[in-house]
């Protein structure tokens, strides 16, 4: 997941009461959802017999439904409740990490990337590297790719589990074996394809179950210009209110960041990181059901990928505005560390305040229903995405390649359960010991950026050779861990080296460590390239620009074409960025 | 067409889409006009503008449209 600057605390969600409870109509929507969820998986488990259905969803989903489960994926509780309470926190910039922070990225999978992913028919991400830069590659991004899922899945179901503790009273471990039981089943009967038909079902019921608190919240406002009115009178400032102003120093931002470090480390290394090499998303791409769908899938989730901060950012903007203690003094949210007596919520908290403050019995339980289906649905994701890189780049490439296909889907549902255990495990080890999660989220973020500079030097340029692929990927991970560690026990001085200012917050940290350890991969790979022997074309074909005649999509029309929608979410994007300067 | 259901399968991902946005909104539509007409709104803010019937009807229409737009139909196996 890409790195939020609030999710960063298991404290996160150590919320210490109650906030309310479900009356009987909310808890039968919550049963409708998973007798459908269950429903789902028995009956698609018929249709995924061989590994292509069963890791793929036999490369049949049309564009509309890889692209939304392809944006879903990513659309966890954890990021909903996070990023709304960032919203409050540092206002419109935590808007970053849905547009520049995605968009470009998504578009640029979806055009420049996916013709090469789909067209080497490979199975996953390290497949690629295995079929460009050999064994060594795969090998190291299956194994932390593997190892990574399956912790954030533990970590997912002991957050869901948390909240369902501190919004409902629920009992932690009920939750978690609900949760993980019901996830297990349904993947291990119909793998990719069964998270997939939840993930589309997910963003619905996401949407049906969260927009009517921007809907409300902004009626209860005044409409947005007031909003703002509000917001600026309440804070003391108009910054909050916009994405790019305040981006000039360092100290001009609750934030702490430079603009550099938004375009960059973010908008660059990060996003484009995340978006097209994690395979957890990409592997929603590849079950497109021919190659035009493949390219058009990510330019449709990056259209409603621009439209989710209304459900996510406005929120708890919003919270900035309208909250209010019952003697009329505006209520203010404080960090995990400072809740007391004065102050009895935490930023943590918007989302489920919210909610509360416009939704009555009926609406609530729909509201809990879709941050339970945003939390089963990532863990889904975690365990179908940990059980192909097994099954394919592990089991199937280093233990036992010559076994059958009905073998290997065997082999996919087993490792479903057993990833499953594997996340209870987690989920009971992140509950005695909270600074975990912190840990496991941090681990992501050492793959993701020298990753994306392996795989980007693979398809754009010819001369990368398999040594320079492989010790580019090593060095570069290697030094986004060791920033880390270094930042970790440097403290504030480590920090304001790697992010180039004195006035830099742990957030800049982590976008600049993302730069640093890109160029770090790319100039080792580059070196190392220009040192060996290279890689003989007629090798590289369909897996490199300038090898590969790129097959035609079968588009017909201008309306077909996915540059032509790309273009137009671009501008969109655009937009968007200039009307909230 | 069953899309992306898979072979041999004859519902459409956006029928069970429809069958759930349905199924809530033929919950909360009539909750929501107990609840109007019945003066037991729950004191929400903005309770007086009835969300949970306006919302449920919202559901129910969206639902009813996409569940019986992609009905399963007899012959209609992609």
């Amino acid at each position: 997941m890409i790195p939020s600057p609030h999710v960063d605390g298991m404290a996160a969600f150590l919320m210490p009461h109650q906030l309310t409870h479900l009356a009987p109509v909310d808890i039968l929507i919550l049963v409708l959802y998973f007798v459908v969820v269950i429903f789902i998986g028995f009956y698609v488990k018929g249709s995924t017999n061989t590994s292509e259905e069963f890791f793929l969803a036999g490369r049949e989903m049309s564009a509309w439904i890889a692209g939304l489960s392809f944006v879903s994926a990513n659309l966890g509780s954890l990021e909903l409740m996070g990023w709304a309470g960032a919203a409050y926190q540092y206002g419109m910039l935590a808007m970053h990490w849905y547009w520049i922070g995605a968009i470009p990225a998504m578009l640029f999978l979806g055009i420049v990337m996916m013709p090469f992913y789909y067209i080497s028919k490979t199975h996953s991400v390290p497949g690629y590297l295995q079929l460009r830069f050999g064994e060594g590659a795969r090998g190291l991004s299956a194994a932390s790719f593997g190892l990574m899922t399956i912790l954030m899945s533990g970590v997912n179901m002991y957050a869901m589990a948390l909240v369902m503790k501190v919004v409902l009273g629920w009992n932690i471990s009920f939750s978690i074996w609900v949760g993980a039981v019901t996830v297990a089943v349904y993947v291990m009967l119909g793998g990719l394809k069964s998270a997939i038909i939840n993930e589309v079902l997910q963003f619905v019921l996401i949407w049906a179950g969260a927009a009517l608190i921007p809907i409300l919240g902004l009626v209860e406002a005044g409409g947005w210009t007031n909003l703002k009115a509000q917001i600026a009178r309440n804070v003391g400032s108009n910054d909050y209110t916009h994405l790019w102003t305040t981006l000039g120093h360092f100290r001009d931002n609750p934030m702490g960041v430079h603009w550099t470090g938004i375009v960059f480390g973010l908008g660059f290394v990060i996003s484009f990181g995340y978006w097209t090499t994690d395979f957890l998303v990409v592997q929603r791409v590849l079950s497109a059901n021919n190659l035009r769908a493949a390219k058009l899938a990510p330019v449709i989730g990056a259209a409603f990928k621009m439209a989710v901060p209304f459900i996510v950012i406005v929120p708890g903007l919003l919270a900035l505005a309208v909250l209010k203690n019952p003697d009329g003094s505006i209520l203010h949210l404080v960090g995990e560390n400072a809740v007391n007596a004065t102050h009895p919520y935490s930023y943590n908290e918007v989302l489920p305040l919210m909610l509360i403050r416009y939704c009555g019995p009926g609406l609530l339980g729909l509201g809990i229903t879709a941050l339970v289906a945003g939390f089963m649905s990532g863990m889904a994701g975690n365990v179908s995405a940990f059980s192909t890189v097994w099954t394919y780049d592990i089991y199937g490439a280093f233990i036992n390649k010559k076994a059958s296909d009905k073998h290997y889907v065997a082999m996919g549902r087993w490792s479903t359960v057993i990833g499953m255990l594997v996340s209870i495990a987690t989920a009971y080890l992140v509950a005695n010991a909270a600074s975990i999660m912190d840990y496991v989220q941090s681990l992501f973020s050492f793959f993701i950026a020298p990753l994306f500079g392996t795989v980007v030097l693979g398809m754009l340029w010819k001369r990368a050779t398999k040594a320079g692929g492989f010790w580019g990927l090593l060095v570069g991970t290697a030094s986004s861990i060791g920033m880390w560690v270094y930042t970790l026990r440097g403290g504030s001085a480590a920090l304001s080296r790697i992010a180039l200012s004195a006035d830099a917050k742990p957030m800049a940290e982590t976008l600049y460590r993302a730069l640093w350890s890109w160029i770090i991969c790319v100039v080792v790979t580059v070196v190392v390239s220009y040192m060996t022997k290279p890689v003989a074309i007629e090798q590289l074909a369909g897996l490199v620009y300038g090898a590969t005649p790129i097959p035609d999509d079968g588009a017909t029309s201008l309306w077909q074409k996915p540059i032509f929608w790309a273009i137009v979410v671009i501008v969109v994007f655009f937009i968007l960025n200039i009307v909230f300067f | 067409m069953a899309q992306g259901t898979g072979r041999g399968e004859s519902l459409s991902i956006w029928f069970f889409v429809g069958g759930l946005t349905l199924l809530y909104g033929v919950v909360l539509l009539p909750y929501g006009a107990w609840a109007w007409f019945g003066q037991h709104e729950a004191q929400t803010v903005l309770h007086h503008l009835h969300p949970t019937f306006w919302w449920g009807l919202l559901l129910t229409v969206f639902g009813g449209f996409y569940t019986f737009r992609f009905r399963p139909r007899s012959g209609k196996i992609s």
